[in-house]
């Protein structure tokens, strides 16, 4: 079963959670939290096991921000969820080599959230104009005139 | 370009949209052009952006349904069904059977109208412009029939929470059956019009190569997944709502051209048509409502992740609830979103007529993308 082979592949990382998820509630299978110097080797193991980036984005809580990676596979049905903690850091690593689809994720956080991926390619913003100058998902901001 | 004396290599930019007829809205691609051929290709997007994601956060759960027949709008019911399956799963709501029968069929006709609609604008841009009066007409019925149930032709918001406002009757369930003899009857005038069609099959044979590595690697869904030989639909890989009650195959091509994604497409119109007939002789009786929808929509604290297959690939939704009546955090994933970053890979060496038909046979909702 994919389920344990993602485990199995997970284990030598030496990651924080790697546990089952409650499919019924959450719609994933597996859950897995990682520290961002960690994400690479993930995105690898994950693209390993055959599995696809399905989506991909950050959570603006008040302590921290919380970025949700999504893996399925084609060929069998097992729902990842990565958690990645990034605190109060706007920084993370880019997985843009290993998966090319996660480039315009990648950039769309960085568009609505500000958070800077390392080594990406091409970083810059994606759906707002490119003179923007603030962050719409960040739960600080507010919409209208005025703001910065 | 070689020059006359000495080879000297020159490359010029040229600007193909924001507004263009080929890009079916307000996309832009930066193409970067050696004589006639493409070297690299920039999809700027970003120009239909409404925040849709942001107006999740700022109203409650039952005030941002509207919003989502505003994201696709030629396949509107998938995505009501999407946040009403995903809201039901943070209240723990069942969904009686009538309910799932009613969403199966009416999801089903939006989806042949996608298509139809599809068809019809990509044989536009090849050039052919007698088809889209064909499936113009063929989708009329269909948006007569959900107008009857619905209330509205194209932005549909139809679901709640819990089932379906209103009941179908069976003046709808006959209209369900003679389309589906209608559309039957017209395949034959589809066939001999453009799937034989030499201009056409030569401009689409070969052409917007897809593999199963790039498939994987930019998470692309949908016909155009299918088309490179990969059979995963949502709807039978991991079935919901009334679904798994259906006898119904997932087609698949084989090269991964331009050709193969036009024949899925084709034969998922009529593996559509088979899901409706179906529908309208197992259609059970009972509510179209589940008991004990709460007044007040408040999920507890927590997070659900929950997809469905549109006409365009696989729409997810992740929603973070943290107890209150607002939603804390809604992603939209869209089909087009991952299906158009390939699109750069894809253009690289190819002309610019290519590049138009390239394009259309992604099938792109540009709102989709932009959200």
């Amino acid at each position: 079963m994919l389920k344990d082979t993602l485990k199995k592949a997970l284990a030598p990382l030496g990651l924080e959670n790697v546990a089952d998820g409650d499919y019924a509630k959450t719609g994933c299978h597996l859950e897995v939290t990682a520290q961002p110097t960690q994400m690479v080797e993930v995105a690898q193991a994950m693209l390993d096991a055959g599995c696809f980036l399905e989506s991909f984005t950050a959570v603006d809580f008040p302590e921290a921000f919380d970025l949700v990676y999504h893996f399925a596979s084609f060929d069998e049905l097992c729902r990842t969820a990565v958690h990645v903690p990034l605190g109060k850091k706007k920084g993370m690593y880019t997985i843009s080599q290993i998966y090319p689809g996660a480039d315009w994720y990648e950039r769309e956080v960085f568009d609505l959230f500000g958070i800077h991926f390392f080594n990406h390619p091409n970083l810059k913003r994606l759906l707002l104009p490119e003179d923007a100058d603030f962050h719409p998902l960040l739960k600080d901001f507010q919409a209208g005139p005025g703001n910065d | 370009m070689i020059e006359l004396l000495g080879i000297e290599e020159k490359t010029y930019t040229l600007n193909l949209g924001p507004q263009h007829p080929s890009t079916h809205g307000v996309l832009r691609v930066l193409l970067e052009m050696d004589g006639e051929f493409i070297t690299k290709a920039e999809p700027v997007i970003g120009y239909g952006h409404r925040g849709h994601e942001h107006m999740a956060e700022n109203r409650n759960y039952a005030q941002f349904l509207p919003n989502l027949g505003r994201v696709d709008y030629l396949h509107a019911l998938a995505y009501n069904q999407c946040y009403c399956m995903a809201v039901e799963k943070l209240l723990g709501l069942v969904v009686p059977e009538r309910a799932e029968f009613i969403r199966v069929m009416t999801n089903e006709l939006n989806r042949i109208s996608s298509h139809l609609l599809w068809f019809g604008a990509y044989l536009l841009d090849l050039g052919a412009f007698t088809p889209i009066m064909y499936c113009f007409d063929d989708r009329e019925h269909i948006l007569d029939l959900l107008d009857r149930v619905t209330g509205s032709r194209l932005t549909y918001c139809y679901y709640r929470f819990g089932g379906v406002p209103t009941d179908i009757d069976d003046e709808f369930v006959a209209g369900c059956r003679d389309f589906v003899k209608r559309l039957r009857s017209r395949w034959c005038d589809y066939d001999n019009l453009v799937t034989k069609n030499v201009i056409f099959i030569n401009r689409a044979k070969d052409v917007g190569l897809i593999t199963k590595d790039q498939c994987v690697k930019y998470g692309l869904t949908g016909p155009i997944l299918r088309g490179s030989g990969i059979a995963y639909d949502i709807r039978k890989s991991e079935p919901y709502s009334a679904y798994p009650e259906f006898d119904f195959e997932i087609p698949t091509g084989t090269r991964g051209d331009i050709f193969d994604r036009y024949m899925v497409r084709l034969a998922e119109m009529e593996q559509s048509c088979r899901i409706i007939e179906q529908a309208c002789d197992k259609l059970p009786n009972g509510p179209i409502m589940a008991e004990k929808v709460p007044k007040r929509i408040k999920p507890a604290e927590g997070e659900v992740y929950q997809a469905v297959e549109t006409a365009r690939g696989e729409f997810g939704m992740y929603i973070v609830s943290k107890g209150d009546v607002k939603p804390y955090r809604i992603k939209l994933r869209t089909p087009s979103f991952a299906n158009m970053s390939v699109f750069s890979e894809l253009a690289v060496d190819t002309l610019v007529a290519d590049l138009v038909a390239i394009l259309g046979s992604i099938d792109v909702v540009i709102p989709e993308i932009d959200r």
